[in-house]
């Protein structure tokens, strides 16, 4: 008993100490905070895992050739495990600490977050999640999906499916296998409207949670529906099962098509690397590969210090979209300081920094950007990529389509509430 | 065959053998409830880290596969053994959802266990055998469910034999009929807690093997852990033909919900119709299909 | 709670059910009110009013989860459904009538209650893990509902904007004033449960956990009470979902999925089963513990690893430590926190004699 007594008395005494114990003071001069949140662990960690470090290693680089303007940038991370009430804390932490701008990470978490951001007044981004409705500047000022939201990956989609099909999606049957939680479903209304639009036959194919097993659908798509293309919106590990599934059915890859989350090299391999996916089709909000100039200056960096490149930069399609994220981040920031031109800038200031966001492409990693204060999604560009011999390989350059429909979408979706 | 029906008896083939690679997870899960009464939440993430184990050895070392099954098993039963021990034995004779709390609180360990000592990211486990599935007429049979729906059977009949003709067998069907009787009639009743454990730990590590080559292994192979429920309470908790049935059974109903039902409500389906049949057999049979027939109801 | 007493002396089965067992709990309960609404929130930083609110909106869910585990001895693993349910509710009604929170607030908790009781029905013939799956089956059951139906879901996207809560021309948003608006709720539970507990229904709830045929044969009708059990908690549950929704603005079931059931089952099992100050600390325990783990990370993981390894340490280590602990205490103390402290409070209560 008293062994106990002792273990938690001393618990409590640590646990208290440490709580009081305020962590190093916010924003000292020449210092600016963005807020990071993290993911890894849970879920969702293959992702978070090499984003996270990507996103480091750009501030990093950043801080080692001057910072912006002479201020360093202090990228702050949190873990919240894709779990909304430690990602609530996390941004309560931020903000204490004094972030300008947040890395929100997680569709539900970009929800919890939405009416705290505006009321603070500060930007938090939600790249290639969370509701392609934010995309309105207007009515969400300070949300920045600063990438290619589910109804731009939509109409994106549709539209490389109907090059691949010859130009014409008349009588054509696309099928949409999709992860049966809101932001699979998203996407859905944009890709009906855009079958009328084109005449095509749509089929919705759901994987339900936790998404280990879509043997039915697969089948489905393949024996029954006989689908002329797929296009492909999964999560977590379900990617690389409809990989699988779809080579145990004989439905060849190459009539496939990925959204951003189903298209990293962790995918790949968990269906069994390069070579068992060759002909998979995806679709990139960054640039993949090691050949960019900014990921260069990074292992330079890291040689300068004496110490190996990151392993995660092997994991290009993550890493980058880590750079990218950082790299958005940081560039507001610059824009921010510049406009401002002394004293700290705000979240305010840091929000006008995004809406200047235009060209501003890091060699190629980033899409030509032109974030406004109406747009805050930047055009919606994606890049498709494919597996082939053994890596990805780009098939197409920056491209956005149909925005007239994601357009109307968002207008809608502003006017319901 | 119409269209129509060749699907159906796609979709048939497809559930009974997706099932019988459920009723694998389930066994490890049957065995410790049948011989302990526990309740193990942590299933799942015994399936994961036998994946990560084996993927471990198999791609980070290089080593070959025989060495990776071979350590993967080895390690899970010896985590078996060790886990009763340090940490079951001294839960015995609390309430259930102690024991319930105890093996969430082990997940959360091995989820954190597995990405930070082994490998972080995501790791294929190849088989060697072909993806490409043999065509038996218009059905499609895809090799890694053949192996499973082996492995399956052969545990099957394995702790068949075991539990009606061995001693060790009998000895623990004793135990878990009885602990203060068995305890009377001199059986070690603790050592074969230890045993139980250590079979759940085996059963575990095939079942990470079979399921890491098809979902890949990073914490995501934990999820298979919910396919479990179902599965056992259809087949009765104690019951290991039972987990056979009851892993067919789920298997089927998913892939009819899906092939069926889903384009008529426009979702999915597939993982929640074996909840909604289980409810009903609950309300029917509380005890399960084989279960053993202690009438716990009110 | 946690006055001391140097003798025991109830003359009436009254005095000895009352809220106050002496006459110096007033005073602690005075001294605790004092710092919780003055000194607590008058002198903190946001963030950790923020936190605060997070362990708020826990206790008054991990209550309502102990008035049914706890108290009546059934078992239910759907407590975050439910509190989708009244949040759904709420933003409903708030969206589409426009009624204000504290109808919203009750309506929420009522059709949680409904709900509740519905999913609670294969407790009156099943029970144990039987029943824990079946409530299992309800959650699932439940979210998909959501996620289907755009009628309670308001879109695709499954999430529904809630304005703020007004108190007439003052609009509550900022941590601090969303500090005060849970903790006058949290009081509220606690009463709530405190008295619960003293009546015909609470004690007819303990003698169905203690011994149901027992129960039933000096006439309590378990049929009713199971149900009004599973109601009453998940009115708590409603209400917490409510809460919930007005603390971040947004209505939205992702929020509440399988985990937040099982943290919450967690709370109460580490904090103490049947015990309202069991629950508390669970709710405390769960909570804070991450965050504490993260901090002495923060703090000590400098001095032994390079920063980007502490990143990817922290985490994981996070969730061992999490677990590890949930453990230690079940096998240490397996009734809970609330035994633990009231072995902490013997143990100095006479001190320096150990017997």
């Amino acid at each position: 008993m008293r062994a106990i007594l002792a273990i938690t008395t001393a618990l409590m005494l640590a646990a208290g100490s440490l709580l009081t114990a305020t962590p190093s003071n916010a924003q000292s001069k020449g210092e600016i905070v963005i807020g990071v949140q993290c993911d890894r662990t849970g879920p969702t960690q293959i992702v978070g895992t090499v984003l996270c470090p990507g996103f480091h290693d750009y501030v990093a680089l950043v801080n080692s050739k001057g910072g912006v303007e002479g201020y360093t940038i202090k990228a702050l991370e949190i873990d919240h495990e894709y779990k909304v009430p430690p990602g609530i804390e996390a941004y309560e932490r931020h903000k204490k600490e004094g972030a300008v701008t947040m890395a929100v990470y997680g569709t539900p978490h970009i929800y919890a977050m939405a009416a705290k951001l505006t009321e603070d007044r500060i930007p938090g981004t939600s790249p290639g999640f969370g509701s392609a409705a934010a995309a309105d500047g207007i009515r969400y000022p300070y949300i920045f999906p600063i990438a290619a939201t589910y109804w731009s990956q939509g109409t994106a989609a549709v539209d490389f499916v109907k090059k691949q099909l010859g130009g014409s999606l008349k009588g054509k049957k696309i099928a949409y296998l999709f992860y049966d939680n809101p932001a699979g479903r998203e996407p859905i209304e944009v890709l009906e409207d855009l079958a009328t639009r084109e005449g095509f036959q749509l089929k919705t194919f759901a994987v339900p949670p936790p998404g280990v097993e879509m043997g039915a659908q697969v089948l489905d798509i393949a024996q029954r529906f006989k689908a002329d293309f797929v296009i492909g919106h999964l999560f977590g590990g379900a990617p690389s099962v409809s990989i699988k599934e779809l080579k145990r059915v004989g439905y060849p890859l190459r009539k496939f098509v990925s959204f951003v989350w189903g298209a990293g090299e962790a995918n790949i391999e968990g269906a069994g690397g390069f070579a068992a996916a060759e002909g998979y089709y995806c679709m990139q909000f960054a640039g993949v590969g090691t050949d960019y100039p900014v990921l260069n200056e990074i292992r330079e960096m890291y040689k300068k210090q004496g110490k190996p490149a990151p392993k995660e930069m092997a994991s290009t399609v993550f890493y980058n979209r880590g750079v990218l994220i950082g790299a958005l981040h940081v560039e507001a920031i610059r824009n921010a300081v510049k406009a401002k031109g002394s004293g700290k800038i705000t979240g305010e200031d840091a929000k006008k920094g995004f809406e200047k966001i235009s060209n501003f492409t890091l060699g190629g990693l980033v899409p030509p950007l032109k974030i406004t204060n109406t747009d805050h999604e930047g055009g919606g560009l994606v890049q498709i990529w494919q597996v082939k011999d053994g890596k990805f390989v780009k098939v197409t350059d920056w491209y956005a389509a149909y925005q007239d429909v994601v357009a109307k979408h968002i207008k809608e979706a502003g006017a319901k509430k | 065959m119409s269209e129509d029906l060749g699907f159906f008896f796609l979709l048939m083939s497809n559930g009974l053998l997706i099932g019988l690679m459920y009723s694998l997870i389930a066994l490890g899960f049957v065995l410790v409830y049948k011989a302990t009464d526990a309740i193990n939440f942590a299933q799942g993430e015994f399936v994961m880290i036998a994946g990560f184990v084996a993927a471990g050895v198999l791609m980070v070392w290089g080593a070959p596969l025989w060495l990776a099954v071979l350590l993967a098993i080895g390690s899970l039963v010896a985590f078996g053994f060790v886990l009763e021990r340090v940490m079951l034995r001294k839960l015995i004779g609390r309430p259930v959802i102690a024991v319930v709390m105890a093996t969430i609180g082990l997940a959360s360990i091995l989820r954190g266990l597995g990405p930070f000592t082994i490998f972080s990211g995501t790791k294929p486990l190849p088989l060697p055998i072909r993806d490409e599935p043999f065509m038996l007429g218009p059905l499609f049979i895809p090799p890694i469910q053949i192996l499973g729906a082996g492995v399956s059977l052969a545990f099957l009949a394995g702790f068949g034999w075991f539990f009606l003709r061995s001693r060790k067998g009998i000895a623990m069907r004793a135990v878990a009929d009885n602990q203060q009787v068995a305890m009377a009639m001199g059986i070690d009743v603790e050592r074969y807690f230890g045993v139980a454990w250590a079979m759940t730990g085996m059963v575990s590590a095939l079942g990470g093997i079979l399921w890491g080559n098809l979902l890949g292994v990073d914490v995501n192979l934990a999820l298979v852990g919910f396919k479990v429920f179902p599965v056992v309470i259809l087949g009765g908790l104690d019951s290991i033909p039972g987990a056979i049935i009851g892993g067919l059974i789920v298997g089927v109903v998913e892939n009819i919900a899906a092939g069926y039902v889903d384009p008529l409500v426009g979702g999915g389906t597939k993982d929640f119709a074996p909840y909604v049949l289980m409810i009903l057999a609950l309300m029917i049979r509380p005890y399960g299909i084989f279960g053993k027939r202690i009438i716990e109801r009110v | 709670m946690i006055q001391r007493e140097c003798g025991v002396l109830k003359t009436t089965y009254e005095a000895d059910m009352g809220l106050y067992p002496l006459p110096i709990a007033r005073w602690t309960v005075a001294a605790i009110a004092v710092l919780f609404f003055l000194v607590i929130p008058l002198t903190l930083h946001e963030y950790f009013l923020s936190v605060a609110n997070l362990v708020w909106i826990a206790i008054i869910g991990a209550l309502g989860l102990n008035i049914l585990v706890g108290y009546t001895g059934q078992v239910s693993i759907g407590h975050g459904a439910f509190m989708s349910v009244g949040a759904y509710t709420a933003a409903n009604l708030a969206n589409r009538l426009g009624s204000p929170w504290p109808v919203n607030l009750l309506a929420g908790g009522l059709m949680a209650a409904l709900i509740g009781a519905i999913v609670g029905i294969p407790s009156l013939r099943i029970k144990g893990l039987y029943l824990a799956i079946a409530t299992l089956a309800g959650q699932l059951i439940i979210e998909w509902t959501i996620n289907h139906v755009t009628f309670i879901s308001g879109g695709v996207q499954a999430s529904i904007e809630v304005a703020r809560p007004r108190l007439g021309p003052w609009i509550l948003s900022s941590q601090r004033e969303m500090y005060y608006f849970l903790l006058v709720f949290v009081v509220l539970a606690i009463i709530g449960v405190m008295n619960l507990m003293r009546t015909r229904v609470g004690r007819a709830f303990i003698a169905i956990r203690d011994q149901d045929i027992a129960a039933e044969i000096i006439g309590i009708n378990i049929f009713r009470y199971k149900l009004l059990a599973f109601a009453i908690s998940s009115f708590y549950a409603g209400v917490t979902g409510v809460l919930y929704t007005y603390f971040l603005g947004i209505a939205n079931y992702e929020q509440f999925q399988i985990g937040v059931s099982i943290d919450y089952l967690a709370m109460i099992i580490i904090g103490g089963l049947g015990s309202v100050l069991g629950s508390i600390f669970g709710a405390i325990f769960v909570t804070l513990l991450p965050i504490v783990i993260r901090y002495s990370m923060e703090a000590f993981g400098g001095i032994f690893f390079s920063q980007q390894t502490v990143l990817n340490l922290i985490p994981n280590l996070r969730l061992m430590l999490f677990g590890a602990l949930i453990i230690f205490f079940l096998i240490v103390e397996p009734e809970g926190l609330n035994r633990l402290w009231r072995n902490i409070r013997s143990y100095f209560r006479v001190w320096p004699f150990a017997y």
